[in-house]
């Protein structure tokens, strides 16, 4: 066994890849391309395990600097890489998911042009949201932040074809943009009062202070740092960019907009724990728009009949969960859930995507139904992850939720109101999961034969710029191998990944069954020593800190009833979401149809996702593009600037015209000239000379 | 009356020279039949204007061997010190270039007569004498000789009328200037009592100590003086013929009007104003200058007329170099004497293209017949954009550092003197520079980025007018890359016209040696 | 080789226009020579970098009088610290470039050009190595020429306008740096750089200057300097001059002729005034944010390629002033960094954006769209370019954004925010262009077979997109040179800030080392 690690190996493996793939996979064939993308993922993975076997004989955190990237005066940056519980934690779910993910791409990009391309772009996420969650700083983090960024605008605009892919991949990037400003912001804080960004230097200098009361300097950072974690979690107000994204093939809404690179805000804020949990302001912040994200997200799944979009707006309601988790402190309930999560919503993307795939091309789950029996896998596993995320019992869901709904409600960061968000936006989560899997596998298949209201336009707008053709393309390139004929079951190189994730979707809670159940919430103790290192030392701090890491055992008084009561409420909310899913869309199909058109209103509201989007234009782009137009380009530049050279110009071009006129050319005007001017000359002298 | 020693012709050898050979074209002239090329003649007054320079050597060489030879010989007349020579050199200088250049152009205009090679000569004959003479009344016979040639020849294009008015228009207001500078004679004569340069100062300080104060005539002399030379420097606001003048007269008369006169004139101008600094003439040399800029630059933005354009451009220059004259120290004067060398490399250079392109009759003479020059016959415009950037005064040409000398001079004028009179005669000097790049720009812009209008290619320059361009185009990069020896030249000619009398009753104080070391407080440590 | 070095590379191109103008008109021979007499320069300014000691000041100088007449006493005196140093090299590097880019876009004179290029590659290297005054301004005023001779020449419809607008604009503000120099020698009776701003140090600390003179001073040097970055509001040459320049012009515009006036505002308006330049940095700093937003937002509606690239320089020019004028060591670090990305980026973005001139004619968006589908190369290249230039890390151009910022958000925290706030913006006209021309459907027919890149614009790309990843990458390399030269710039102006009288400040130190 050796003493060093070179962790940096992990990332680059992936990168290697994408370079291989990038430069040379045009000249390829599929199979190699695949092979490239699919080996350097899985070598990256063996490694990472080999890696954290020896990292934890050797003790963790393992922190190591392989060279300097920036430095000017004192400040300088390396490319570090740092390896405890919570990065180990990540990295596998990164590199495990994301690997299922490229054996399913293999099979679900089959058939699409620009195949090199893909793995390429994927590979290159990979690469960049492992420097993510290995950096020892956070400058380094910041690299994979762009990065993973980066690398969802390719991948949202891969189909660069539609306007409405490109358009999308745009607005995230742009979006992500506007919390990396604040993050920015954050490190440039972090490096006037501590001088450096290493994670090891920055947590040493907070742990010195005390929990800010008011609005301190640690608050201030909180919130940028916080400011950043929306953008790229998605959370109100930047949550925006998320529903488009799903304009990109469906393995990229699973591996990025799913389990990893949404999850990155999440894990930005727990690796910052030491920050945030000196700030009851900034965790308050973290938690409220948690919450509302949850909520809001939860109402707006509930009318989307886009299957990948009713799981977006699913998504960001999840994030909201973790960020209300670690809102109330309660860091690796969130990272827990995150875990869970990863597992089951990708399953959940996965299985749509493989449902799309049967249906050539089709997301419209009004045109879906009765498919569980052409399609049984696949149903099979939708079902598993529709219960996990509903957070049934015993599957994943239910635990990482449990214990962040009991957090919030114990913990004192927490807050009852809260709680019961929590909760109802745990009964919304399971009725519209249940709606979608009841209009998409139960019932009679409606394919071709429901024609689509304006609404469905509504619906994927601004999405689909151009309908028909594009539509049918979503996540799926036209291809003539599926068109409407035959509904037929995926291969086994994409259902394989499914029944992976899907086994995980139902153990993965397991890690963390809490001691009122008689488990030993081990998740939760593995974590524990992240979160205590960042601990605020006075003791007031300490005790629901400790808790957040999950250990009521100790620190509080055993009150096992509460809890189980608590767990049995979002249980029963979460039945009651499932039976009246059950109800609308199962027994009664022709209901919603009649509720909808009596609460207009409201649907259409909810519908266009309460019109954030055209809010959005009309507050900031289209004032925006008639300034720079109007006044800055025509007005200032143009007008002004210009007017006053040109100005300038034709002033001293007009006193050269006057002067011509001068120049009659008659000669006894000349003399005439020649005479006043010695006149005056002379007048002059002889004033001097009198002068003096 | 005392004898004529030796010494006395040596001191008068280049005129003598230039005399001789004018005299002997003048003769031959009849004897050559009508109508048949005046080619040779041409070829004889070259060889004079050499020769002159030649003379001019031998001058230097006697100044060197006894320092007396600086003293004023030829009854006191004339003075043949550093000043001189370097105007003894150039002045038949560019007498050469601009015979060498008439020597297509009498070709191509089919002009066939002597005289007008002997009149160059004669002209020459009256500039070099104006650099020597300290004689008042000698300066004003040289001035007339040098013009009566020049009236004579800005007429030379017979078949145009324009070119007749001009000559008249040139006359007619040059004598009515003249007589300005001959009523200032008279004038300086009255009131000191001598109309010997180098007596003059020390006449009017013995005039103030006596009386205590100048008489007011002295005043006025001085005054008249500067608008008779004020008129041959075309000099703001006794500019205002030179358009027309300049439009009308044969290209390589132009070449030598603008330059040799004015050179000329510059000289008398520094010998006279120098001479009589106790009259405070600072603001009116400020603002001539101030006015010649402006005036001259702005009229040049419009013209489409090369040939105009570069007439107020010469307005402008003459400008420039009264900055160095309002600086009134040593480096102003020097600053002058290289200007008037730089501008007529540059200025002659610029005419004897205009000469060449003008081809028969003068015909292509705008702007538009200028247009894709560049492709039309590539090296000329190649030339022609050399002096134009020396003009504008782009670094690495003689107009640059020439006007970098003159601005230099008035900046520390200002610092000895601590008045910020120059300093703001230095912006306006910049400012105008700028603006006045753009007409030159337009005429570079014209020859490279408009495509041709005419037609017609430009005949092949002959072998004379190319030997012309090139010297003229060397020597313009000559003076811009590695000055040195003519700017040392230029410093000790400052240094003689120094009357050690000055710096009594000086506005402007011109720092002399220690004073320029007091204005450098802190000269670092290297 | 050490005190020769700098005039070889300095003069080698100007050897070689005059090699170019004997050459008959073979327009192949001509562009060959030109490419291999631009390598050759290059290959000698690697020279430095290798040879280079990294705390010496100014080094492999040459000193020697040029015009020597009375007082007057003008030095050839050539000098190289890391920042000039670097900034030769960009030069050197982007001038092959720029012939490979002309190599089929100039058919006509193409004799003349090259000579241009050359000539101006001479001049823009001299101006960051000269290290007195006069020289300096020979060099400055030496660029002007051939530049607006490439616009006005080559460049496209309404080239003539572009180019007497360029000339004038920076002739017009260089003629108040010259009255400043001359007024600097008048009372120091040096042109020496180092000389005078040790001259210069004293005399405010003496007091023999008085400040008003020394604002004046300021002043003059800085609308110079200004005009040639451009800063807002002096910029609305650039667009002009970018929109009609030839591909060759607009790189060399962008890549290196901008950086003289960032590199004469830290040299010689940082360097020479310090104290002044404290004084002015609050409304400089401001302009330099005006400019950072303005020229985005601009850029942002922009219905022409070139014109967006044009605007986007407005920008990131300002990112440089700012970090020039934070008084740093990361700001300036950042600052001088900035510089050689956005030559590099920039330049590429120009060089792409020339390819694609070549093929359809016109820059206007509204004729592209869909391009990525016949032009997968072109699009990859282009979006390399692209993401270096909105700053992606492990891209040249974040390192030096990045550093910029915090120097900035250091010396006022306003700075650093409304400064980053380029950074939304930069992602919003970057990737609004490379959607128009790249994304959706083509929207023209006969783009359907615009032919992708050959060879030689391959070769031509490939430095510059390596470039810019290297540079993001392994940015200590470059620093290590770097931030020493700016330690020596910003040396004076603590000694003076402090108002310690030290003539032994690193910088004259260095200085003295030769």
């Amino acid at each position: 066994m050796t003493d060093t690690l070179h962790l940096w190996v992990i990332p680059l493996l992936p990168l290697a890849g994408a370079a291989i793939n990038g430069l040379f996979g045009r000249r390829f064939n599929n199979a190699v391309v695949s092979a490239v993308a699919l080996l350097s993922t899985a070598a990256s993975f063996a490694y990472a395990l080999w890696a954290i076997t020896q990292a934890l004989h050797m003790g963790l955190p393992y922190n190591r600097s392989v060279a300097t990237w920036i430095t000017a005066g004192s400040f300088s940056a390396p490319f570090g890489f740092y390896l405890d519980q919570l990065s180990i934690v990540m990295v596998l779910v990164v590199t495990g998911v994301g690997f299922l993910i490229h054996v399913y791409s293999v099979g679900y990009m089959a058939h699409e042009g620009g195949f090199y391309r893909f793995f390429a772009y994927l590979n290159l996420f990979m690469f960049f949201m492992l420097t993510l969650v290995l950096a020892n700083n956070y400058l380094l983090m910041f690299v994979g932040w762009e990065g993973v960024g980066l690398a969802s605008y390719l991948l949202i605009g891969f189909f660069f074809l539609k306007d409405s892919a490109a358009d999308a991949g745009k607005k995230a990037f742009i979006v992500n943009r506007i919390g990396d400003f604040a993050f920015l912001i954050g490190m440039f804080l972090l490096i006037k009062h501590f001088g450096t960004l290493n994670f090891d230097g920055v947590f040493k200098a907070v742990s010195g202070m005390p929990v800010e009361a008011g609005w301190g300097l640690l608050t201030i950072i909180a919130l940028c740092l916080m400011v950043g974690a929306t953008g790229k979690s998605a959370q109100v107000p930047l949550y925006v960019w998320l529903p488009d994204a799903m304009e990109g093939p469906t393995p990229v809404s699973a591996l990025i907009h799913a389990a990893t690179m949404v999850t990155a805000g999440i894990y930005m804020i727990a690796r910052s724990n030491a920050i945030f949990s000196r700030s009851p302001h900034a965790l308050e912040v973290v938690a409220i728009i948690g919450c509302i994200t949850a909520i809001f997200a939860a109402t707006m799944g509930m009318a989307q009949t886009d299957i990948k979009r009713v799981l977006a707006y699913s998504t960001v309601s999840q994030l909201g969960y973790m960020f209300l988790a670690c809102g109330v402190a309660a860091y690796s309930a969130g990272i827990f859930h995150l875990m869970t999560h990863a597992f089951f919503k990708a399953l959940l993307f996965l299985g749509a995507g493989s449902v799309i795939h049967a249906l050539g091309g089709e997301q419209d789950m009004r045109r879906m139904g009765g498919l569980w029996k052409k399609i049984p896998w696949t149903h099979a596993v939708m079902l598993t992850a529709t219960l996990a995320i509903a957070g049934i019992p015993p599957f994943a869901g239910f635990f990482s939720k449990d214990e962040i709904l009991g957090q919030v409600f114990s913990s004192p960061h927490g807050s009852k109101v809260l709680w019961v968000i929590g909760v109802i936006t745990a009964g919304l989560t399971s009725f519209y999961m249940f709606r979608l899997y009841f209009m998409t596998f139960h019932g009679e298949l409606r394919l071709g034969k429901v024609d689509i209201g304006e609404e469905a336009h509504a619906t994927t707008a601004p999405a689909h710029a151009g309908h028909g053709a594009a539509a049918h393309s979503h996540g799926h390139g036209d291809d003539p191998a599926h068109g409407h004929g035959g509904v037929h079951e995926s291969p086994w190189v994409m259902l394989g990944p499914l029944v992976v994730l899907a086994i995980g979707s139902i153990v993965a809670g397991w890690v963390g069954i809490p001691a009122f159940m008689h488990g030993s919430n081990n998740f939760g103790q593995f974590l524990a020593p992240v979160i205590k290192s960042g601990a605020p030392t006075s003791p007031t701090a300490m005790e629901h800190v400790s808790e957040a890491a999950g250990q009521p055992r100790e620190e509080q008084p055993e009150n096992p009833g509460e809890e189980w009561a608590l767990a049995s409420t979002s249980v029963v909310v979460a039945l009651i979401g499932l039976l009246i899913a059950w109800y609308l869309y199962k027994k009664r199909p022709e209901l919603p149809a009649r509720i909808t058109a009596r609460m207009h209103g409201i649907y259409l509201t909810v519908l266009h996702k309460y019109y954030i989007d055209e809010g959005y234009g009309l507050l900031f782009v289209k004032p925006l593009l008639a300034l720079s137009t109007v006044v800055f380009w025509r007005g200032v530049d143009q007008g002004i600037i210009d007017g006053l050279v040109n100005g300038a110009g034709s002033a001293s071009k007009g006193i050269g015209g006057e002067l011509r006129r001068m120049q009659s050319g008659n000669i006894r005007s000349y003399a005439a000239w020649v005479a006043l001017g010695g006149a005056a000359v002379i007048a002059y002298m002889i004033w001097m000379g009198v002068g003096k | 009356m005392n004898p004529i020693h030796t010494v006395d012709y040596i001191r008068i050898l280049p005129e003598l020279v230039l005399t001789a050979f004018g005299i002997a074209v003048m003769l031959i002239d009849p004897l050559l039949k009508p109508g048949a090329s005046r080619k040779g003649l041409g070829l004889l007054s070259l060889a004079g204007t050499l020769a002159a320079i030649a003379a001019t050597f031998c001058q230097i060489a006697w100044l060197a061997r006894d320092a007396s030879f600086r003293d004023p010989g030829w009854f006191g007349m004339v003075r043949v010190d550093n000043f001189a020579i370097f105007f003894h050199i150039l002045i038949p200088a560019i007498s050469a270039v601009c015979i060498l250049a008439s020597l297509e152009y009498l070709e191509t205009q089919g002009l066939n007569s002597g005289e007008y090679y002997g009149l160059i000569l004669f002209g020459t004959v009256g500039m070099t004498l104006m650099s020597s003479a300290v004689e008042l009344v000698l300066i004003f016979i040289a001035l007339e000789i040098s013009s009566i040639s020049t009236y004579i020849l800005a007429g030379y294009r017979r078949r145009t009328a324009s070119s007749t008015e001009s000559s008249i228009k040139y006359f007619l207001l040059g004598s009515f200037a003249t007589a300005f500078f001959l009523y200032g004679v008279a004038l300086m004569f009255g009131a000191t009592g001598t109309t010997t340069i180098l007596d003059i100062p020390a006449a009017l300080a013995q005039q103030v100590q006596s009386t205590g104060h100048l008489s007011v005539l002295a005043f006025m002399a001085t005054a008249l003086m500067i608008v008779g030379l004020g008129f041959k420097v075309a000099a703001a606001p006794f500019h205002i013929w030179t358009p027309d003048v300049y439009e009308g007269a044969p290209a390589p008369i132009v070449a030598l009007m603008s330059t040799g006169p004015k050179a000329a004139a510059f000289a008398v101008l520094l010998r006279v104003l120098f001479a009589t600094t106790s009259t405070d003439w600072f603001w009116l040399i400020w603002i001539s200058a101030a006015l010649s800029m402006t005036i001259g630059n702005m009229g040049a933005l419009i013209q489409g007329n090369v040939k105009r354009l570069l007439a107020y451009s010469s307005i402008a220059h003459a400008g420039y170099l009264l900055v160095a004259f309002a600086a009134g120290n040593d480096i102003g004067i020097s600053a002058a004497v290289f200007y008037t060398a730089a501008y007529a490399c540059m200025n002659v250079g610029a005419f004897a293209v205009i000469s060449h392109f003008g081809s028969t009759g003068e015909r292509y003479v705008t702007m538009d017949d200028y247009a894709g020059l560049g492709k039309r016959s590539p090296l000329l415009a190649f030339t022609l954009t050399i002096f134009l950037l020396s003009l504008i005064g782009i670094p690495a040409t003689a107009g640059f550092l020439a006007k970098y000398y003159v601005f230099t001079a008035a900046l520390s004028a200002s610092a000895a003197a601590h008045t910020t009179a120059l300093i703001w005669l230095t912006i306006i000097g910049v400012v105008n520079s700028a603006v006045a790049s753009y007409y030159y720009l337009r005429l570079i812009v014209v020859m490279y980025m408009r495509e041709p209008t005419v037609a017609e290619a430009p005949a092949p320059a002959s072998a004379s007018m190319r030997l012309a361009l090139v010297i003229a185009a060397i020597a313009t990069i000559w003076l811009g890359v590695v000055p040195g020896r003519v700017l040392n030249h230029a410093s000790l000619a400052a240094l003689d016209l120094q009357p050690k009398t000055r710096a009594a009753k000086v506005l402007v104080p011109s720092p002399s040696p220690e004073a320029t070391q007091a204005s450098a407080p802190a000269t670092p440590v290297k | 080789m050490n005190a020769s070095i700098l005039s070889l590379v300095t003069f080698i191109p100007a050897a070689g226009a005059v090699l170019l103008m004997l050459m008959p008109r073979n327009d192949r021979a001509l562009r060959w020579a030109a490419l291999i007499i631009s390598l050759v320069a290059f290959g000698f300014s690697i020279y430095l970098p290798i040879h280079i000691q990294y705390h010496a000041g100014f080094q492999f100088q040459l000193d020697t009088s040029w015009i020597k007449v009375g007082a007057v006493d003008i030095h050839y005196h050539l000098g190289a610290d890391g920042i000039s140093m670097w900034l030769t090299i960009l030069t050197a590097f982007l001038v092959p470039l720029g012939v490979l880019v002309s190599w089929k876009s100039i058919h006509d004179r193409v004799k003349e050009f090259f000579v241009l290029l050359l000539i101006l590659e001479s001049a823009m290297i001299g101006v960051f190595l000269a290290l007195d005054m006069f020289l300096f301004y020979v060099f400055w005023e030496a660029t002007l020429i051939p530049m607006a001779l490439i616009i006005g020449m080559y460049g496209h419809e309404r080239r003539v306008y572009a180019a007497v607008k360029f000339f004038l604009y920076t002739m017009v503000a260089s003629v108040f740096m010259l009255a400043a120099i001359i007024w600097l020698w008048v009372h120091a009776r040096t042109f020496d750089y180092e000389t005078l701003r040790n001259w210069v140090n004293l005399s405010s600390m003496h007091g023999t200057v008085s400040a008003a003179a020394l604002q004046w001073l300021f002043l003059g040097f800085f609308i110079a300097f200004a005009v040639k970055v451009p800063l807002f509001p002096l910029h609305t040459w650039l667009p002009d001059a970018h929109v009609e320049a030839p591909t060759a012009g607009s790189v060399l515009l962008a890549g290196v002729l901008l950086k003289m006036g960032t590199y004469g505002l830290l040299r010689f308006n940082v360097g020479m005034f310090p104290v002044q330049a404290r004084h002015n940095a609050a409304w400089i700093n401001t302009l330099a944010i005006i400019g950072i937003i303005y020229g985005a937002l601009v850029a942002l509606v922009q219905p022409n390629l070139k014109k967006l690239i044009a605007y986007s320089s407005v920008s990131h020019l300002g990112f440089v002033v700012l970090g020039i004028f934070t008084f740093t060591q990361a700001g300036t670090d950042g600052a001088v960094y900035q510089m050689l990305n956005h030559g590099v980026s920039t330049g590429a973005l120009f060089m792409l954006a020339g390819m694609l001139y070549e093929r359809k004619h016109t820059y206007e968006f509204k004729e592209y769209g869909g391009l990525a589908t016949p032009m997968p190369v072109y699009a990859t290249f282009f979006l390399i370019a692209v993401l270096s230039s909105v700053g992606l890390p492990l891209m040249n151009g974040f390192v030096g954004e990045f550093l910029v910022l915090s120097g900035a958000f250091q010396d006022k925290a306003i700075y650093g925010i409304l400064g980053a706030s380029g950074v939304i913006w930069g992602a919003c006209y970057l990737l609004w262009m490379y959607q128009k021309v790249f994304y959706g459907q083509i929207t023209r027919e006969a783009n359907r077979k615009l032919p992708d890149l050959d060879g030689r614009e391959q070769i031509s790309l490939w430095p510059v997109a390596v470039m810019a990843i290297i540079m993001g990458v392994v940015s200590p390399y470059w620093m290590k040179s770097i931030s020493p030269a700016v330690a020596a710039v910003h040396s004076a102006q603590n000694a003076t800030t402090a108002s310690q009288v030290s003539t032994a400040s690193p910088a004259m130190q260095a200085g003295g080392q030769k």
